[in-house]
């Protein structure tokens, strides 16, 4: 689904410029959970956030679970411990948060946003190493989606680290921006 | 070199455990607390390290206005850079209370207004954590070997404040003499105009100071001392790497340099303006920045050999 100018300024407002880390910018204040009286579904690029599908997070790279573009995934994570990242997170999380490692297809260059359900650590490793994000903020407010980041990335295999999560799940979701 | 003990900590890494036999208590110590500093474990769920605000490419200071706690609960200040902290006595922005680096580890990790690791009450539970883990239990011993070396909160703490004391920030173009015409213009400014409290190696006095009417939701150190007049007062902040350490204030309400300048009633033409923060940018210290003995550990095998 393709998201619409207006949708898309929308979405934006709270994204960050390009930036080396994942949790803020200067000027900008690190998001904290507003209260919501009644969840609001998300539209546009975002809108399969609503229905995601279960799926089980890898112990590594080797045993990565795919996640689709334009398909959100509920998923099943595992505690640190039992986790072995290909690329070690800049914030690998304690003995008892959860991690898992997904991977990710991409056919057509662009960008792509990840959309989280809470503000874990989160790197895409690519070919060529540990991909940069260009953007990052948080989410419609009530949506569930707690943080995005913006992806460049050019056609290829990803590996999707999810690091330093609180609770043994969490729900992602991989949009093509257009 | 700076740091002759982490440089030869981390050379006794990559040589194994034999070459850490002869390492002195302090050095373990440090060790021990950069793995603490980095380690999440410190937090309710598991998800925030000390490091997790204090971000080694900021100076350790955090690029957020304020960070939230593990609970969500917003943060209330700014969160400061740590170069040279171990020479910082007070240490935070209005608490004078936090006089060493040992007790001031309570305020993020037990600390409940706000909110940040969330562990209040839960000491036993860090404890035990810490020990289920083969390498800390060797680590502790080998940091604390006069008494049980066992794992505790008060060594926890005093662990932490020996690796942040080596968090030494002198590497920067103006401690190596190497200032522009531009910078030393700007310097000039500051030694004029600023250096009553902007004072010292650190360009710090230390002091609380009330720069603006007190703002009700933060009224600074009058929230500790319960004296008016020093409502709206605020320690001032190292400038040491200040270029990477926005945006400024208690509150991080000043995203730049030029707006936390202005904030202060100064304003200046444009030459003069620029020659300042070309100055302050010549407090950045690269080496700091990306000095791996401050990092992230590395994972892999525990650096000395386990005991039971």
């Amino acid at each position: 689904m393709r998201l619409s100018l207006t949708q898309l300024a929308a979405s934006c407002l709270m994204l960050a410029a390009p930036l080396c880390a994942q949790e803020g910018a200067p000027s900008s204040s690190m998001p904290a959970a507003p209260a919501c009286t009644a969840p609001v579904a998300p539209t546009g690029a975002l809108a399969p956030w609503a229905s995601p599908a279960p799926l089980t997070a890898g112990a590594d790279g080797a045993h990565a679970a795919l996640l689709k573009t334009g398909q959100a995934a509920q998923i099943a994570l595992l505690p640190t411990p039992s986790v072995t990242y290909p690329l070690q997170p800049e914030k690998p999380g304690g003995s008892v948060s959860h991690g898992g490692v997904m991977a990710l297809e991409v056919a057509k260059a662009g960008t792509y946003r990840i959309a989280l359900s809470s503000g874990a650590w989160l790197d895409v490793v690519g070919a060529d190493g540990a991909q940069r994000s260009v953007a990052h903020g948080h989410g419609p407010e009530c949506s569930g989606i707690r943080k995005m980041v913006d992806f460049a990335l050019k056609p290829g295999h990803y590996t999707v680290q999810v690091s330093a999560n609180g609770a043994d799940t969490i729900r992602v979701l991989v949009a093509a921006l257009p | 070199m700076r740091l002759p003990a982490l440089a030869l900590l981390t050379f006794g890494l990559a040589l194994g455990t034999t070459a850490l036999a002869g390492h002195s208590d302090k050095a373990a110590r440090v060790e021990l607390g950069r793995r603490l500093f980095y380690d999440a474990d410190l937090s309710r769920d598991g998800t925030m390290a000390c490091a997790t605000c204090h971000e080694q490419f900021h100076a350790f200071a955090d690029g957020n206005r304020t960070h939230p706690g593990v609970t969500d609960e917003p943060g209330r200040r700014n969160v400061p850079g740590l170069g040279n902290v171990g020479r910082f006595s007070p240490l935070t922005w209005a608490d004078p209370r936090q006089t060493t680096l040992a007790d001031q580890v309570s305020v993020p990790v037990l600390g409940t207004h706000p909110v940040e690791m969330g562990m209040a009450g839960q000491q036993g539970e860090i404890v035990r954590r810490l020990a289920a883990n083969p390498c800390y239990r060797a680590l502790f011993a080998r940091a604390f070997p006069s008494g049980d070396g066992s794992v505790t909160y008060p060594r926890v703490a005093e662990a932490l404040s020996s690796f942040e004391a080596t968090l030494i920030s002198r590497g920067s173009p103006y401690d190596r003499g190497m200032l522009s015409d531009q910078a030393r213009a700007g310097q000039k400014i500051i030694r004029r105009d600023c250096a009553g409290c902007h004072a010292g190696r650190d360009f710090t006095d230390l002091r609380f100071h009330a720069l603006e009417a007190p703002q009700p939701r933060d009224l600074g150190l009058s929230e500790i001392t319960g004296k008016a007049a020093d409502k709206g007062a605020f320690r001032t902040p190292s400038l040491r790497n200040v270029a990477v350490t926005a945006p400024y204030f208690h509150d991080g309400a000043s995203p730049t340099l030029a707006a936390a300048i202005a904030r202060h009633g100064l304003h200046y033409a444009a030459p003069d303006q620029a020659a300042i923060e070309v100055f302050l940018t010549a407090l950045t210290d690269q080496s700091f920045l990306t000095n791996a003995a401050l990092s992230l550990p590395r994972p892999g095998a525990c650096p000395v050999t386990n005991r039971p």
